[in-house]
């Protein structure tokens, strides 16, 4: 701290020349990302979480096999096979789905983590930092969407292939024939993690929305785990017109997108995972156009 | 180089620049110098395309502020020195700026060794006091060498070596022919720091000029007389259409006469004059006096100071009808 300090620096340019690329505001963000202690803790968590989860709601359905095997239902012992078909279909519960057992809490906690890594920024007046750095403002948001897409699909994978490991030698028992060549169990593991990747982007839309953390996960919530309630009443409401409403929440069609096979009365998978993407698009125009015009 | 033009932003109902035009200029520290609320950080801000003026205009270095390829290296800004993650390290946080101009690490390092960070560089920023925190904004204004530097009240909450030290380093950096624009609401820092002041009150520039000609211009040079034949000295005075005051026993106030004019007119006249000051007001007072109508936010307990001897408050109603209202600020 002193004259000679400030002279001496001068005497080198040593900053460099380089300007902002796309690349480089993908690293900026990247250190950001991993530099808080707290994000790397949540991460380590969620991947416990997920596989316990998992493993929990897999004994859930261990169990209920079991009990159609072993007591069954009034009286009538079921065959396994009849005992895994009586799964409401497209409800999650399949076998095939068993990688996205406990893909809920991966939902919930990259959603908020997506929406705390703009709205933070926002909150601790770092965004004023980061738009000098990077005035385009929109290479921020992309840059701050790729590093969570890849981090919330590669966990969701990951998490879904040691849940699913851990998961099918309980059913062993039933001789069922589970293994990675089910029908929908390697489209399962990814397609959860497209799920939790979109979940992500709409997190953090809302954080940009928003600009405040606990607004942006209270709707975040809202919509993703509490509107599905709303759904469920609203198709026992009278006439048929309300029952088709639920499958287009956003959780419903997320939800869909991950299973195999047409239901009647509910999206098939590919139209439930457009709807899904409609929503990411529909949360990040408004997102990137508020970020865009808006002062900071 | 900062030129704007016309510059104008309104919040609401609040216009909190009122279409202000001004040039800061390369090689010269500028001062920019008015009361809490007067428009100093909003401008700030529009330079640094944080906030979109209402109308009107300004660039930077040719261009406005977004449109640079490489922004660090053309304009530093301390704007807020809580613009920073609590949590995140101020080695890390410094790390992520420069990552978006390939800004060496080697480069993060020669800035928190400047700025006198290195002890506490690896501990989170949340827990900075104040001054560590100013130093920290300063760091990273510095991180791209810029061109031009912004520092928005740089001082605030800095202990007497910090204050020296970014005092010599406006100083250094202008002299290397680096634009420097620094805010403050202290004229006693600006007299020290600043070659060219620019004052700006409730949105609009008061003065644009440079710190002597500023005094010059709003201090009435004045001398304090000591004589016991007040009466007569004044008189004589008073033959040449000099104001003249007597506010105690045997002491004259004289406006506008160098002290060796009031000697020797003293001297002619035989009259015996016992002391003469020369009272020049400070570049405080000078500021008081450009800016007394033009504070935003009145304290309620005195009607804020004023240069001793001088006339009445031109409008003391307009002082005492600034509404509470006007309170809720809209910054700092």
């Amino acid at each position: 701290m002193s004259t000679t300090t400030v002279s001496k620096k001068h005497a080198v340019p040593s900053a460099g020349t380089g300007g902002v690329t796309f690349l480089r505001v993908l690293n900026s963000e990247a250190i950001k990302f991993r530099t808080l202690m707290s994000t790397k803790l949540l991460l380590v968590l969620t991947f416990v979480a997920i596989v316990g989860i998992g493993l929990l709601s897999a004994l859930v359905r261990w169990n209920f096999i079991n009990q159609m095997v072993e007591v069954g239902r009034q009286g009538h012992k079921e065959t396994v096979q009849q005992a895994v078909d009586s799964f409401p279909p497209g409800s999650g519960f399949s076998l095939y789905n068993l990688p996205n057992a406990g893909l809920n809490i991966g939902i919930l906690v990259m959603g908020s983590l997506a929406v705390l890594f703009i709205a933070s920024e926002y909150a601790t007046g770092m965004i004023r930092s980061t738009m000098n750095a990077a005035p385009g403002r929109l290479s921020t948001f992309g840059a701050k969407a790729v590093v969570l897409v890849v981090v919330s699909y590669v966990l969701s994978v990951v998490a879904g292939v040691v849940t699913f490991l851990l998961a099918s030698p309980m059913f062993a028992n039933f001789s069922l024939d589970l293994g990675w060549n089910t029908d929908g169990v390697l489209y399962s593991v990814f397609t959860g993690g497209l799920y939790v990747s979109g979940v992500a982007l709409i997190g953090l839309s809302l954080g940009t929305l928003l600009k405040n953390p606990a607004g942006g996960i209270t709707v975040l919530v809202g919509i993703m785990f509490v509107l599905p309630f709303a759904g469920q009443f609203l198709s026992l409401a009278p006439g048929d017109f309300w029952k088709y409403v639920p499958q287009y929440l956003p959780s419903e069609a997320g939800g869909r997108f991950l299973s195999i096979g047409h239901v009647d009365g509910t999206l098939d998978p590919w139209a439930g995972g457009l709807v899904f993407l409609g929503y990411v698009i529909l949360f990040m125009v408004p997102a990137l156009i508020a970020l865009k015009k808006r002062d900071v | 180089m900062i030129e704007a033009t016309g510059l104008r932003k309104v919040y609401g109902a609040k216009t909190a620049v009122d279409g202000i035009s001004f040039t800061v200029q390369p090689g010269k520290v500028t001062g920019f110098l008015g009361p809490n609320g007067a428009g100093k950080s909003t401008t700030m801000r529009m330079i640094m395309g944080l906030d979109r003026p209402t109308s009107g205009d300004v660039i930077v270095n040719g261009r406005h502020y977004s449109q640079h390829k490489a922004p660090l290296h053309q304009v530093g800004a301390l704007l807020d020195a809580k613009a920073v993650h609590t949590s995140r390290s101020a080695y890390n946080h410094l790390r992520a700026m420069a990552a978006t101009h390939g800004i060496p690490n080697s480069r993060v390092e020669e800035v928190i060794e400047m700025t006198g960070l290195t002890a506490v560089a690896k501990k989170k920023a949340g827990g900075f006091s104040l001054g560590m925190g100013q130093r920290l904004g300063i760091a990273n204004a510095l991180l791209g060498d810029p061109q031009t530097l912004i520092l928005d009240e740089p001082v605030n909450g800095l202990d007497p070596e910090g204050v020296q030290w970014v005092r010599n380093l406006a100083r250094y950096l202008a002299s290397q022919g680096k634009t420097i624009f620094i805010s403050s609401h202290l004229m006693s820092e600006m007299a020290q720091t600043a070659d060219h002041l620019i004052v700006i009150g409730r949105g609009k520039i008061i003065a644009d000029t440079t710190v002597d000609a500023l005094i010059e211009s709003q201090s009435r040079k004045r001398t304090l007389v000591r004589t016991s034949e007040t009466t007569r000295l004044s008189e004589l005075l008073a033959r040449d259409g000099v104001r003249v005051e007597q506010n105690e026993r045997e002491t004259l106030e004289v406006y506008g006469v160098e002290p060796l004019r009031i000697a020797e007119l003293a001297l002619d006249n035989r009259v015996l004059v016992y002391e003469l000051t020369p009272l020049t007001s400070s570049l405080e007072e000078a500021y008081f006096q450009l800016t007394k109508d033009e504070v935003e936010y009145h304290s309620h307990i005195t009607g804020g100071p004023t240069a001793p001897g001088g006339p009445l408050d031109a409008n003391p109603a307009g002082v005492g009808a600034t509404p509470a209202a006007t309170m809720e600020g809209i910054q700092s």
